[in-house]
């Protein structure tokens, strides 16, 4: 398939599958785990500490009123915004050492053929394999700190905390506008969340590892 | 199509500025090499060898002057079609041999397949080939840390040459290896050369290379200074 013409070359195709870039992503966390689990822990502890506010706010206000609703202070709203900034800052910070890492790695790759986005989507992949699996575990997370606060608060108060704690979970959420039990809407928010805080955390180191002049990325000694 | 010289320099010259100093690391440099051919650019480290490397094969801009190949100025490309060039036409081999290390052999000479939209059982038939080839045909399955800096290098040779490419550059190939392995190395690209045609262009200071090289051209402060056919140098030894 040809592409442009230039001289008496037919320019072709240059591609870059995405279950190739996908499994290359992969491979290069499973190679660097530590620093991708301790990424990765960022991640769990915002949204860890998002889920655990959410939650322990419907086990209180279901336990009050009867129903959800009351609910987060302002400040916490604060607090939750600063812990997620951080916590981007951080993967920034991890994903920038990642490129450095990688200057020659990337200046081979182009070499072979690939183009500038090739090298962005391979490191946002990465972002999202990360985000997501944090994602998932400060969910867990969240959700195990959240009964464990329900249990301790509400024990010998004479109500029974699993079924408050059932009720706090179950009742429609209002946080996002299709309603759905609270559990259900927290892990959407979670992955959506912690899927984009990481992507857009990386999106900066990627961009700068997908520019690098080959010669220059070639020529760079870790 | 058949081109006659596969790559063409006229009066390439590369300059970096430091400052108010303006560093000459290519001045004029005019040379040609015909398809087929196998050229070493020999000369002190800081001639410009490394520099010439990266403009033949589209990994930096001149200052001045062209870089023709298959008989296209290549600085006329675009960032895709340079991708392009660096996919199909030309294959490189480096000092310190950049193998993905989280690919295994047959993986890394598989890549550039993959770049050019190589159908994938058509990619392992043909990474096969080439890694029993340069005799690595047991080692398919190997990660670049489990292979010696010599095997890895044969890894690197398989995978320039994955698509085949109208040149083979090898900025020195064995410079990272002991005497020996060199050896193989350098007999392996010149076994290449004579036996599948493919054109080898090396930057080495390894004298062990002007053996099996068509001719030699000697660099020196970003100039040609000789350029001596092998003929002449067997003469001289």
């Amino acid at each position: 398939m040809s592409k442009s013409k230039v001289g008496t070359w037919e320019i072709g195709e240059i591609r870059f599958p995405f279950s190739e870039a996908f499994k290359l992503s992969l491979e290069s966390i499973r190679k660097r785990f530590v620093r991708a689990a301790i990424t990765t822990a960022a991640v769990v502890l915002g949204i860890a500490f998002l889920n655990s506010l959410m939650m322990m706010a419907a086990i209180q206000s279901v336990y009050t009123t009867g129903t959800a609703g009351a609910g987060i202070q302002t400040y916490q709203y604060w607090l939750l915004f600063i812990s997620l900034l951080v916590c981007a800052v951080g993967i920034t910070n991890s994903m920038l050492i990642a490129v450095a890492e990688r200057y020659k790695e990337i200046g081979t790759l182009k070499c072979l053929g690939a183009l500038d986005r090739h090298v962005l989507i391979l490191f946002l992949n990465e972002s999202i394999i990360m985000g997501g699996i944090g994602g998932i575990l400060g969910y867990i997370a969240g959700l195990v700190a959240a009964v464990i606060y329900g249990y301790i608060t509400l024990g010998g108060k004479g109500v029974d905390p699993f079924s408050v704690i059932m009720r706090a979970m179950l009742t429609p959420s209002t946080i996002i506008p299709i309603t759905m039990p609270t559990v259900v809407a927290l892990l959407v928010v979670s992955l959506v969340l912690s899927v984009l805080l990481s992507m857009a955390a990386t999106l900066y180191p990627a961009y700068i590892g997908a520019k690098l002049n080959p010669a220059e990325a070639l020529r760079y000694e870790v | 199509m058949r081109y006659e010289y596969t790559v063409e320099t006229e009066d390439l010259a590369k300059y970096y500025y430091m400052g108010k100093y303006v560093v000459k690391a290519l001045d004029g440099v005019n040379l040609k090499v015909r398809r087929g051919e196998y050229v070493s650019i020999m000369g002190p480290s800081g001639s410009g060898k490394t520099t010439l490397f990266n403009m033949i094969g589209g990994l930096d801009r001149p200052t001045r002057g062209k870089v023709y190949i298959d008989e296209v100025d290549i600085s006329k490309l675009d960032a895709y079609e340079l991708a392009w060039l660096r996919a199909r036409k030309i294959g490189y081999i480096f000092q310190t041999f950049n193998l993905i290390p989280v690919l295994t052999a047959l993986e890394n000479v598989m890549l550039p397949m993959i770049f050019v939209g190589t159908p994938r059982e058509q990619r392992i038939k043909k990474a096969t080939e080439l890694l029993t080839i340069v005799g690595l045909g047991d080692r398919l399955h190997h990660k670049p840390g489990e292979l010696s800096g010599g095997q890895q290098q044969r890894v690197a040779i398989a995978r320039a040459l994955a698509n085949d490419p109208a040149i083979v550059l090898a900025d020195e190939p064995t410079g990272n290896l002991d005497l020996q392995t060199g050896l193989e190395i350098i007999n392996l690209l010149r076994t290449l050369n004579k036996e599948k045609g493919v054109t080898i262009v090396t930057a080495t200071h390894d004298l062990k290379m002007i053996d099996v090289s068509d001719r030699i051209v000697y660099l020196r402060d970003g100039k040609i200074e000789r350029i001596e056919t092998r003929a002449e140098v067997t003469v001289e030894l």
